[in-house]
């Protein structure tokens, strides 16, 4: 993607896309933050907030999704500017998927904040893996900024990190429930939420996928870590 | 004044010169036309098809010289025009490389504005002092010397307008390359050759200088190939030059039925030109 | 994960046509540079590239049209079947009936659309009427003209209108059934139905015949045809199956052509 297209307003036209990727990501981003913020303190008016960017996320997704469709109609995109347009309507959605999961996540933190039972600091795990299900976040917009595949790569690595991480925290609340019934409501609670992160996790994941789609045109989708280490540096 | 203003000043007055050019030459035309039928006019009759050429102080036709002419030029345009059109054909067609074809040309090219009077003297020389007398085969030698250029120059000209897309279409196909020029580059130059071949007779019909010195004459009615003949033009100078009433008639009505013949082929070839040339 | 395309080794594919160092120029310009290129049989193959890469100079090597003119010399070998046609014992008219073309603008011979047809049928066999109107007929209907001319035979070929004059050149040089078709940019005159026409006639006709296709129109190239080959400056730069080349080029060059960054 490094030199220009004869029509300037082509260039002007993916240029947009990109941004628009990016500033949907910036909103996502602050959206998880928030959810994490909100699972910690219980800040009602931060739960509040999320739930209302919401409909900023969806709006870009509709938005750039119709761009996409114009520059396919348009401009009959081949090679790189059409794996560009692919994978950007695939991240989007990705994006889309991760707000919603942020949302889950200061709904259920708002319940669980509502009932008292907020003796959350044993629950440090979950901010450890909400941290890295962040990061995994900001290093693929990241990635795709700078069509950096090897840092697509090692975020995919990372995602194996966060299932051990949820299998770990799982196998923690059980052994809470188990100890005391009455903190089931509040560990199922938090078994959605740390759904919702590795979800976060597997979003984060597919997003660097499509940076090695758009760079080497190898779909990667469904395949062990070490061939997508070779795909990406090789 | 402004520009605008200016260039259509400039622009109307070039219009009325042209226009007045035009009407310069008409009028001479016209004039032409118009002495040629009030002069010629009287003569116009029957008879002038129907009897021969009378001694002086009598009442007669253009009988033989209109079929001398009739004859010539026909057998004229026999010979000249299958020559012409080969020659034609080689042009256009073998003459892209090598140094034969622009020679050709050149010298064509030099026939063609040749004085027909050059052309007479040289069938002079060439036939009619070797065999001893004149001829009706000398005019007709003459005239063919003159159709060939106009064929050839025509030919190869129409051959040319045909595109070169035409001929690889049908060389694409396996066709050799006579089959290519006789089925597919001459029909499609038909129209144009034809009328390059009716000009060519146009042109003839009125030459006068080379039969003058090859077929030169005949009083009466004769049909012998090795004798003089008898020609319109020919006869028309006679006539017009002698001091005899009805002589001088006759050479006026033997110019109007040159002008007209003249002009009825020019009109002919243009219509066929128009009509079935093709848009490429 | 590789994409679930037969490489070309897989299938058992015969290569029609071989070039090989093939060099080709005009006078004293060097308009082919050493190419090397193989073409598959009953496919199509796409050449594609800017103005004066040479891809319509590639293809009239294949039938050696360029022997028409003087000053244009073709060094290396092509074979075809394995047969050099480049060597001067090679009879022009042969090869040209077993490789027909079809060019950019419509080409119709002034007669009739029966005896167009029949023209180059007649100079390779000797069929009796009843024969050379069932080939007509059978060309016709190949090339999807047949409905539209099949009661004005005998009227003349420049009466049909452009889209249909191509159908008639094309199925003039399939009457002869040849065994190539070469196809010179031969939608580039035509309206948008008719040149779909013409595709959906590409793609029925790649059965019975190997077909070569020069377009300056990427999507064509990329609509029509099994293998790409992109030509820059007289060199081949890129040759693959279609749908790599328009998806993921192997050189960056290609990519710039068909994504449009002519840098």
């Amino acid at each position: 993607m490094s030199n220009d297209h004869l029509s300037k307003q082509y260039d002007a036209d993916l240029e947009t896309l990109r941004s628009g990727v990016l500033q949907m990501g910036g909103l996502v981003e602050s959206q998880i933050r928030g959810a994490i913020e909100a699972f910690a303190n219980g800040n009602v008016d931060l739960i509040d907030q999320i739930i209302a960017s919401e409909a900023r996320v969806n709006e870009y997704e509709v938005q750039i999704d119709n761009d996409c469709s114009h520059i396919i109609v348009k401009r009959q995109p081949a090679a790189g500017d059409l794996r560009l347009i692919m994978a950007i309507s695939k991240t989007v959605t990705d994006l889309e998927r991760i707000g919603d999961e942020a949302e889950k996540i200061a709904r259920m933190s708002k319940q669980i904040h509502e009932r008292g039972h907020t003796d959350l600091h044993r629950f440090a795990n979950i901010r450890h893996a909400a941290d890295i299900a962040l990061s995994m976040l900001r290093q693929a917009l990241d990635a795709f900024a700078r069509l950096d595949t090897a840092q697509a790569a090692s975020i995919i690595r990372q995602d194996v990190a966060i299932d051990t991480e949820f299998r770990s925290i799982l196998r923690q609340l059980i052994t809470f429930m188990m100890e005391d019934p009455r903190t089931i409501s509040t560990a199922l609670e938090i078994v959605w939420i740390a759904k919702a992160i590795e979800r976060i996790g597997d979003h984060a994941k597919n997003i660097a996928e499509d940076v090695i789609y758009i760079v080497k045109g190898t779909d990667v989708r469904h395949t062990a870590v070490e061939v997508v280490e070779r795909e990406a540096l090789g | 004044m402004n520009l605008y203003t200016r260039r259509l000043l400039v622009n109307r007055f070039n219009l009325l010169v042209s226009l007045g050019a035009m009407l310069f030459g008409l009028f001479w035309l016209a004039w032409i036309l118009y002495t040629l039928l009030v002069a010629g006019f009287g003569a116009l009759g029957p008879d002038l098809i129907l009897k021969m050429t009378p001694p002086p102080g009598n009442s007669g036709g253009l009988l033989n010289p209109i079929a001398g002419s009739l004859l010539m030029a026909a057998l004229g345009t026999l010979i000249g025009t299958p020559i012409g059109i080969m020659a034609g054909i080689y042009l256009a067609e073998f003459g892209r490389r090598g140094w034969l074809a622009p020679v050709t040309r050149f010298i064509n090219d030099i026939l063609l504005s040749a004085p027909s009077i050059v052309i007479g003297l040289f069938v002079y020389e060439v036939y009619v002092v070797q065999v001893g007398h004149f001829s009706a085969w000398a005019g007709t030698f003459a005239l063919a010397l003159l159709v060939i250029p106009v064929v050839i120059r025509t030919t190869e000209n129409m051959l040319r307008l045909v595109p070169d897309s035409l001929r690889e279409a049908a060389a694409a196909l396996g066709s050799p390359q006579w089959k290519v020029i006789t089925l597919v580059t001459v029909r499609a130059a038909k129209a144009g050759i034809i009328t390059g071949i009716l000009l060519a007779i146009a042109r003839i019909s009125g030459e006068t200088a080379p039969l003058l010195f090859t077929a030169l004459n005949n009083q009466f009615w004769s049909t012998n190939m090795n004798a003089p003949m008898s020609n319109l033009p020919v006869v028309i100078f006679q006539f017009a030059m002698s001091p005899y009433d009805d002589w001088q008639k006759l050479a006026w009505a033997g110019s109007l039925i040159i002008t007209l013949g003249v002009l009825t082929l020019n009109i002919v070839a243009r219509t066929m030109a128009r009509e079935k040339t093709p848009v490429y | 994960m590789n994409a679930a395309v037969l490489q070309p080794t897989e299938q058992a594919v015969v290569q029609k046509i071989r070039v090989k160092e093939l060099d080709f120029y005009y006078g004293s310009f060097h308009a082919l540079k050493n190419i090397n290129l193989e073409i598959p049989e009953r496919k199509v193959t796409a050449f594609i590239g800017p103005s004066g890469c040479g891809k319509s100079t590639l293809l009239r090597t294949f039938n050696r049209m360029y022997a028409l003119y003087p000053n244009q010399e073709a060094r290396g070998e092509i074979l075809l079947d394995e047969e050099n046609i480049l060597s001067p014992a090679q009879d022009l008219n042969r090869l040209r009936a077993k490789v027909g073309m079809v060019f950019q603008k419509p080409t119709p011979f002034p007669m009739s659309i029966y005896d167009n047809i029949a023209f180059g049928v007649r100079l390779y066999e000797s069929l009796s009427p009843r024969d050379m109107e069932e080939r007509v007929e059978w060309a016709l209907r190949k090339a999807a003209l047949w409905e539209e001319v099949k009661d004005k035979l005998k009227q003349a070929g420049t009466s049909l209108s452009g889209g249909q004059q191509q159908r008639l050149c094309i199925a003039r040089g399939i009457a002869v059934k040849p065994e190539v078709l070469l196809l010179d940019e031969p939608c580039s005159a035509l309206d948008p139905i008719s040149t779909g026409r013409i595709e959906e006639l590409v793609h029925e006709l790649k059965n019975d015949y190997t077909i070569v296709i020069v377009t300056h129109n990427m999507q064509q190239a990329a609509r029509v045809s099994d293998y790409t080959a992109y030509m820059y400056l007289g060199e081949l730069v890129e040759f693959g199956v279609t749908d790599e080349v328009f998806i993921k080029p192997k050189k960056k060059e290609t990519e710039d052509y068909i994504t449009g960054r002519f840098g």
